[in-house]
C-alpha cells in the first residue's frame, strides 16, 4: 500500500501454490516449444536459435563417432553434444525439452534455497515466480539455448553448499566451470564462505582488526579442511573432464571450449562498452594493453565484492556475475540469464520500494532498446551508426551501474543468528 | 505546322510599312501590323452550342494586335566588296520587297482558299522555282562577277528578301526535303549492306539457324545492411527449345569482404529455395575482412518461370567487418562477374557460339559425378557489383578510448565506494 512497502511482500498478496506455479510454467514452456515448431515451418524467420542447429549438427557428428568440433562455430563442451544425441535418435525436440527441464530444476532449487533461508512456502513461491513466469528464460530455453544447464549446475552447487555437502558441491562446481567458464570467479567467495574449522570463527562484529591481521587470517583460512576438500574435488573433476576430452578430441577441444572464450576479442557490435574501442584498436599495438586495462576494473571489483559479501554466497555470486557481465569485453543478451537466475535469491534481502524496482527494471530495458535501435540500423540498413552504438553501450553501462549501486545500498543482511538455525 | 500556317497567313492590311526598327545592333527588322484569318476547320472548333468557338475568336484577336516583324538580311552578312553598294542599291530597291511581298501574299491567298494540299502544291512550285531561280541568279553572278556591283546587289536583293525572315520559304523547305531524302536513302543503303553482311556471315556458318545472339547476365543485390541477397538472371538471346534439356551452373567468386554461410545454404536447399554449395573450405565465419580469403560458390541455376529461356540463381551473402578508415565511413566490396557453365545432355551446335573452355564440376548438387561443363562467354548488364560497407572511423579512436576508459573507471569507482560504504567487511 505505502510506496515504501517492500516489493517482495506485494507479490505475497497473490494466492499461489508452488505446484500451480510450476505447472503453469511448464505448460507455458511446452506451448512455446510447439509454437516454435510451427513458426519454423511456416515463416521465413525461424523461432529456433541458430545455436540449437549447431548443437544438433554436433550431436549428429557424435552419433557418427566423429568430433563435434567438425561443426563450425561449435564452441561448447562435448558433453552438450553427447547429451543431445537423442536429438538424432528420437526427435529434434528432445534438446529443447531437456533445456526446459533444467529451467524447472533451477526454479525448484531456488525454491528449496529460499525455504532453507527461512521463508515461508508462499513467499518462496512468489519469488520463484520471478524466474518461472519470466518470459525471458521461457523464450531462451524454448528457443534452444543451453544456458539453463549452467544455471542449474550453479544453483546445485549453492544448494549443496547450503546443505553442507562440500564434496558433492565441488563436483557440481567442477562441471559448471567445465560447461561455462564464468563460474570460476565464484571460487573466492566460496572459499571465504565455507565454514571455517572449529575454534576459528571470526565474528563479524570484530571488525576493528588491522588489514594485515585480516590478510593473515585469510591465508590461514586457505588451509582449512573444507576449503582444501572443495578445491581438490573441484580441481579433480575439472581436470578429469578436460583430460578425458582432450584425449578424445585433441587440441580442437581445448581451443573451442576454453581458449576461444578466454581470448575472445569480438570486434562485432555487442552490448559491451568496449566494443568500439576494440574494433578501432584491433590491429594496433596498443590494443593488447587496452584489453588488459579493460580487465582491471573487473578484477578489482570482483575481489572487493568477494571480501565484502561472502557471508551471503548467493548475493555475492549474483554481484560477481553482474559485475563480470557488465564490465566484460563481450556482452550478449544470453549473458543476462547468468545473473538473472540468482536474482530470486537476492530479492528477499534487498529492501527496495517496489516503485523504485519497477523504475530500475524499465531503465534496464530502455538501455537495451536504446542499443538495439542503432544496431538494427547498422546491421539491417547498412548505415554507419557505430558512434551511436558506442554511446548506447556506455549508457547501458551507466544504467547497469546505477542498478547495482541501488541493489547494494538496499541490501540488508539478515542477522547471523537466524541463519545458523538452518545448519 | 500550325506555327508555319499562322505566319503564312499574315497579310499586310495596309501598304504602309513602319520604319525599320533596329532591334539589335547590326540587324534591321521590318515590322507591320497584320491580321490573321483563321481558316475553317483548323482551330475553329465549334462550341457545343454551335457557332464559332469564342476561344478562337480571342486567339484571333490576340494575334491581330501583334506586330508581325520580319528580319531583313543583316548588312554584315553581305560580302564586303558589295557592302556599300548594297546599301545604296537596295535602298532604292525598297519597294521591291513590297512587290514581292504582295506577290507572296497573293500566292498565300490562293493557298488559303485551296486548303492544305493546294498550299503544298503551291509551295513546291514557287519553292523549287525559287531555288532554281536562285541558282540561275548565282550562275549569272559568277559569270558577271567582274560586272557592275549594282546589278549584283540588286539581283541578290530578291534572294535576300526570299531568304530573309520567314523560315517557311518554299526554297528552303525544298532543300530540306531533298536532304532528308538523301539521308533516308543513305540509311537504307547502310542497312542493306549490314543485313547482307549478316546474311553472308550466317550463311557461312553451316547448320546454324540464326545468328549468335548473346547471353546476358544481370546481377542484382537485394535487401540492405549486412545481409544481402545476390540475384543473378541469365537470359539467352533467342528462344531455343533445346535449352530445356540444359543445365546452367554459376560459379561465383566471393571476395574476402563477404562470406557465405554454408549451413544457411544447406537449410535453403532443404526448403527448395536455392541450390548452392561452397567449394572452398577452412573458412571462419566470424573473422574480419583482412583475416579472410576469397571463396567460391557453385549455384545450380533454375529455369525462370517468368521469362522464356531465362535462368535465375539466388545467393544470400553477409558482410564481414572491415578495417576502420581514417575519413570515409564506408568502404566498397567489388563482386566480380561469375563464370557461367552450361551442360547439355546432347551436343548442340549453338553451344559453339558461346563455349570458351571446359570446366569440371559436379553434375548436380547431391551427386558426386563430375561432368564437363562448358564455360560460356556472355555479356553483363553491369560491369560488376559494388557493395558499400560501413566501417569505423579511426579519427574517433582517441575520443572513444579516453571516454570509454573514463566512464568505466568512473563506474567501477562508484561501485567500489558503494561496496565499501554498505558492505560488511570482516576486517
Amino acid at each position: 500500500m505505502a510506496p515504501t512497502q517492500p516489493w517482495g511482500e506485494r507479490l505475497l498478496s497473490l494466492r499461489v501454490t508452488p505446484a500451480g506455479v510450476f505447472g503453469v510454467a511448464f505448460l507455458a514452456r511446452v506451448a512455446l516449444v510447439f509454437y516454435g515448431v510451427f513458426q519454423d515451418r511456416t515463416l521465413l524467420v525461424r523461432y529456433t536459435d541458430i545455436d540449437y542447429q549447431v548443437f544438433t549438427d554436433a550431436a549428429r557428428f557424435v552419433t557418427e563417432g566423429r568430433s563435434p568440433y567438425l561443426r563450425a562455430t561449435y564452441r561448447y563442451t562435448p558433453l552438450l553434444g553427447w547429451l543431445l544425441t537423442p536429438n538424432i535418435y528420437l526427435s529434434e525436440l528432445f534438446g529443447k525439452f531437456l533445456f526446459i527441464s533444467c529451467d524447472l530444476l533451477t526454479a525448484f532449487l531456488l525454491y528449496r534455497l529460499l525455504l532453507l533461508r527461512g521463508l515461508g512456502r508462499r513467499q518462496a513461491c512468489g519469488y520463484c515466480a520471478f524466474w518461472l513466469l519470466n518470459p525471458l528464460p521461457m523464450a531462451v530455453s524454448s528457443r534452444g539455448n543451453a544456458d539453463s544447464i549452467v544455471a542449474s549446475l550453479v544453483l546445485t552447487t549453492l544448494y549443496l553448499l547450503e546443505k553442507g555437502r562440500v564434496a558433492a558441491a565441488a563436483v557440481a562446481y567442477g562441471f559448471a566451470v567445465h560447461v561455462k567458464i564464468y563460474p570460476v570467479t565464484y571460487i573466492l567467495p566460496i572459499i571465504l564462505h565455507l565454514p571455517p574449522e572449529q575454534g576459528r570463527d571470526p565474528s563479524p562484529r570484530a571488525s576493528r582488526r588491522s588489514l594485515q591481521a585480516g590478510w593473515r587470517a585469510f591465508l590461514t583460512r586457505l588451509w582449512d579442511r573444507a576449503v582444501l576438500l572443495f578445491a581438490a574435488v573441484a580441481g579433480l573433476t575439472f581436470a578429469a573432464l578436460s583430460v578425458g576430452f582432450y584425449c578424445k578430441y585433441g587440441w580442437d577441444f581445448l581451443e573451442h571450449t576454453y581458449l576461444y572464450h578466454l581470448t575472445r576479442r569480438d570486434i562485432r557490435h555487442n552490448f559491451s562498452p568496449y566494443f568500439y574501442l576494440l574494433y578501432l584498436t584491433a590491429e594496433s599495438a596498443g590494443g593488447l594493453a587496452l584489453g588488459l586495462a579493460a580487465f582491471l576494473p573487473q578484477a578489482v571489483l570482483l575481489a572487493v565484492v568477494s571480501f565484502a559479501y561472502h557471508r551471503d554466497l548467493a548475493f555475492c555470486c549474483f554481484l560477481h556475475t553482474a559485475i563480470f557481465v557488465t564490465f566484460n569485453k563481450v556482452c550478449t543478451s544470453q549473458y543476462f540469464l547468468w545473473y538473472l537466475c540468482l536474482l530470486p535469491l537476492v530479492m528477499p534481502l534487498v529492501r527496495m520500494p517496489w516503485r523504485r524496482a519497477v523504475v530500475l527494471l524499465v531503465l534496464w530495458f530502455a538501455g537495451q532498446a536504446l542499443w538495439l535501435a542503432p544496431a538494427y540500423v547498422l546491421e539491417f540498413q547498412g548505415k554507419n551508426t557505430f558512434l551511436f552504438i558506442w554511446l548506447a553501450g556506455l549508457f547501458f553501462l551507466l544504467i547497469n551501474c546505477c542498478i547495482l549501486i541501488q541493489i547494494i545500498s538496499h541490501y540488508k543482511e539478515e542477522p547471523l543468528a537466524e541463519r545458523r538455525k538452518h545448519d | 505546322m500550325d506555327a508555319l500556317s499562322v505566319s503564312l497567313r499574315i497579310q499586310p492590311t495596309s501598304a504602309h510599312s513602319s520604319p525599320d526598327l533596329d532591334v539589335e545592333a547590326g540587324r534591321s527588322w521590318r515590322c507591320r501590323k497584320a491580321t490573321v484569318t483563321v481558316p475553317q476547320g483548323d482551330h475553329g472548333v465549334n462550341s457545343p452550342q454551335g457557332g464559332p468557338n469564342p476561344n478562337t475568336w480571342a486567339w484571333r484577336w490576340r494575334l491581330t494586335t501583334r506586330r508581325a516583324c520580319t528580319l531583313l538580311r543583316a548588312p554584315e552578312a553581305v560580302p564586303t566588296e558589295t557592302a556599300p553598294s548594297t546599301h545604296g542599291a537596295c535602298a532604292s530597291s525598297r519597294p521591291a520587297p513590297d512587290r514581292d511581298g504582295k506577290g507572296r501574299a497573293a500566292r498565300r491567298r490562293t493557298q488559303s482558299r485551296d486548303g492544305r494540299l493546294g498550299r503544298r502544291r503551291n509551295f513546291r512550285g514557287p519553292g523549287l522555282w525559287a531555288v532554281g531561280g536562285r541558282r540561275d541568279r548565282t550562275r549569272e553572278r559568277t559569270e558577271a562577277s567582274a560586272g557592275s556591283s549594282l546589278r549584283v546587289s540588286c539581283r541578290r536583293a530578291p534572294r535576300r528578301r526570299t531568304l530573309s525572315g520567314v523560315l517557311a520559304a518554299p526554297a528552303v523547305v525544298a532543300v530540306v526535303r531533298a536532304v532528308a531524302w538523301l539521308l533516308l536513302l543513305w540509311e537504307a543503303a547502310e542497312l542493306a549492306c549490314k543485313s547482307s553482311a549478316a546474311l553472308a556471315a550466317a550463311h557461312t556458318d553451316a547448320g546454324i539457324k540464326a545468328s549468335c545472339s548473346e547471353i546476358i547476365l544481370r546481377q542484382e543485390v537485394l535487401k540492405h545492411g549486412f545481409h544481402r541477397d545476390l540475384l543473378m538472371k541469365v537470359k539467352f538471346g533467342e528462344s531455343i527449345e533445346d535449352l530445356q534439356t540444359c543445365r546452367l551452373l554459376i560459379k561465383q567468386y566471393i571476395p574476402a569482404g563477404l562470406f557465405v554461410d554454408p549451413y544457411e545454404l544447406a537449410s535453403l536447399q532443404e526448403r527448395n529455395v536455392t541450390e548452392a554449395v561452397m567449394v572452398s573450405e577452412n573458412f571462419n565465419i566470424e573473422a574480419p575482412n583482412y583475416l579472410s580469403k576469397e571463396s567460391e560458390v557453385l549455384i545450380y541455376a533454375r529455369q525462370d518461370s517468368q521469362c522464356i529461356d531465362c535462368f535465375q540463381a539466388f545467393l544470400p551473402v553477409h558482410y564481414r567487418y572491415h578495417r576502420p578508415h581514417s575519413k570515409d565511413g564506408e568502404t566498397f566490396i567489388v563482386v566480380n562477374n561469375p563464370d557461367l557453365l552450361m551442360y547439355c545432355d546432347q551436343e548442340f551446335p549453338i553451344l559453339k557460339c558461346w563455349a570458351q573452355s571446359k570446366v569440371a564440376a559436379p553434375c548436380t548438387l547431391k551427386s558426386k559425378d563430375i561432368c564437363q561443363w562448358n564455360n560460356m562467354k556472355y555479356k553483363s548488364v553491369y560491369k560488376n557489383v559494388t557493395l558499400q560497407v560501413p566501417v569505423g572511423l579511426t579519427i574517433h579512436t582517441t575520443l572513444v578510448c579516453s571516454v570509454t576508459l573514463l566512464i568505466t573507471i568512473l563506474c567501477s569507482t562508484l561501485i567500489l565506494v558503494a561496496v565499501f560504504k554498505y558492505g560488511h567487511f570482516p576486517l
